[in-house]
């Protein structure tokens, strides 16, 4: 089973790296997800905004938000959302926001 | 839900019968003599993906389809019910499920690579089928492919969608094309009543990849075609039907597409860029649905060849100057019969085409085929063995890897990742627009043309 190490503590991912708990997010976790699965180093401002809008999102609604969603209520660019995530809005971006994989060709 | 070892575990003697009973019914007779057929001289080991970047016992297309076979003698033959030992038969037992979930499922993404280069023309990907329909009969489809299964059934599409959200999506890249085009006439038509063409796309465009069908609308709009979509179900293409090979919801997701024709009165289904999905709407559908389309049924790329082969778009291929490779979706070309149309269009629209070797119908999977991409479990494997795709890809020494398949795009991003091969990979249609020097139908002030 794989793992993150956060704080001296193992939280379970996935074989494909979204957490196994979709609960047990927090801001430290997205960060250590960050490093470890997407190699970013940091995250800023603008990678906060996608995230928090994609888990407030799910908290409310249970799936991901469409990208359309996510470029309108950030006001990013479509391909700013890609630079932002090289591996995308769904292996990247809600894998950092600690939502389940999405189903389908992704 | 119980998980997969639990239902394995769980499994009584009716459901051990009942998995054997559906999985002799698949076999036509073809089929069946395959079963007895092969003669284990070892050529599929290095036709396989698997087997090529991890040469274990398990991966020799050979071995898998022994699996199947010994089931079969033992329960289908008579000399495997008198002489089990003799002929290689073996009880369809736990553990006998268990084997064909990791060969079937596990190890093999049905890309048809292996019954190319059999010297007896053993068509496994159709046995391996008829295994998985047992397996999908007791229930034990991997729960993630399910799922994208289930969503198709209850949402019409496999992503779970609504149809606000869909709708709204449509109406924003419709606004991105007449600002790309500049021209506030371009439209992405929903729900046009007797239209020429219904276009289907994957779910996965318009939920977080939408430049590809924006691309596919540009190319439309320069071509004037008389085109829809539709708002409601028959609007996504997959079938993940194909791969859990339950035949019965594989046909209830190709009538949402039939059903769609029939209500908009179109007279072309247009099947996008998806290597599963033409495979399941054009050659699998009508005998899902045991009946003849009473529409015309084309894939995006033998539209874009006609258009650009007739003169009714232009390209000029100086504007797409990175060298450019192609990789074959199995279900596309290997199983699908479509591989020169691409060609022909990526010639036209790009400066510098490089093919891969093999290519066509002898190319490697890509790894993510057969149900691989939505199946968590083997993640690991499905990587390594796009290690075969991910050398070609560099051998080719190419910037840019179109893929006319949203699921092979998907495989080909982690490829990237893993392998650290430095590409982009887009769709047909992207490299098409990015080419497109025709003036659209109706053009309007300031709008550029070459």
């Amino acid at each position: 089973m794989a793992m993150i190490n956060l704080d001296g503590r193992q939280v379970e991912l996935n074989p494909e790296g979204f957490l196994v708990d979709p609960g047990v997010w927090n801001d430290d976790l997205a960060l250590a997800l960050a490093r470890q699965e997407e190699g970013l180093p940091a995250l800023d401002e603008q990678h906060w905004a996608v995230i928090r809008f994609i888990r407030q999102y799910y908290l409310e609604n249970q799936a991901a938000p469409m990208v359309r969603l996510i470029c309108k209520t950030t006001g990013l660019p479509l391909k700013r959302i890609y630079e932002l995530f090289p591996s995308g809005p769904a292996k990247g971006a809600c894998k950092l926001a600690g939502l389940p994989k999405p189903d389908g060709c992704v | 839900m119980a998980s997969l070892e639990e239902r394995i575990d769980a499994l009584t003697e009716a459901q051990l019968r009942h998995g054997l009973e559906v999985f002799r019914s698949k076999l036509r007779a073809a089929e069946a003599a395959y079963l007895n057929a092969c003669v284990h001289c070892g050529l599929c080991a290095d036709s396989c993906h698997y087997y090529r970047t991890e040469p274990a016992l398990e991966n020799v297309p050979a071995r898998k389809l022994d699996h199947v076979a010994a089931a079969f003698k033992r329960h289908f033959t008579t000399a495997g019910r008198l002489v089990p030992r003799l002929v290689g038969a073996r009880p369809f037992d736990r553990a006998m499920v268990r084997a064909w979930l990791d060969s079937v499922f596990g190890r093999c993404t049905l890309c048809g690579r292996c019954s190319l280069n059999c010297t007896i023309g053993i068509g496994l990907p159709r046995v391996f089928r008829a295994a998985r329909a047992a397996l999908a009969a007791m229930g034990l489809v991997p729960d993630d492919l399910q799922a994208t299964v289930d969503n198709s059934l209850v949402h019409g599409n496999n992503m779970a969608i609504t149809k606000e959200d869909w709708v709204d999506t449509v109406q924003w890249l419709e606004e991105e094309l007449q600002m790309e085009t500049g021209d506030p006439g371009a439209r992405i038509p929903l729900d046009k009543q007797g239209a020429r063409v219904l276009f289907t796309v994957n779910p996965r465009e318009p939920k977080f990849f939408p430049l590809s069908l924006q691309a596919s609308a540009k190319v439309f709009w320069a071509a004037g075609e008389d085109w829809t979509l539709a708002s409601d179900p028959g609007w996504d293409l997959t079938n993940y039907g194909l791969f859990n090979c339950n035949d019965e919801q594989a046909g209830r997701i190709t009538q949402n597409l039939v059903d769609a024709m029939e209500r908009l009165g179109c007279t072309t289904l247009v099947i996008g860029e998806c290597g599963h999905g033409f495979g399941s709407a054009r050659w699998e559908g009508p005998e899902w649905l045991q009946r003849r389309y009473p529409f015309e049924l084309c894939s995006v790329l033998e539209l874009m060849d006609e258009y650009l082969t007739s003169g009714r778009i232009a390209v000029d291929p100086s504007r797409n100057p990175k060298p450019v490779t192609l990789h074959d979706p199995c279900n596309l070309v290997r199983h699908g019969g479509v591989s020169e149309p691409q060609r022909r269009v990526l010639r036209r629209s790009v400066a510098h085409f490089v093919e891969m070797t093999p290519s066509r119908e002898q190319s490697f999977c890509c790894g993510g085929g057969g149900g691989q991409l939505a199946m968590a479990a083997y993640k690991d494997r499905r990587i390594r063995a796009g290690g075969m795709k991910a050398q070609q890809i560099r051998a080719t020494g190419a910037e840019i890897v179109v893929a006319p398949c949203h699921n092979c795009i998907d495989q080909l991003m982690e490829l990237n990742k893993e392998y650290t091969l430095g590409i982009q990979v887009k769709t047909v249609a992207e490299m098409v627009a990015e080419a497109l020097v025709t003036a659209g139908p109706s053009p309007s002030e300031g709008k550029t043309t070459t």
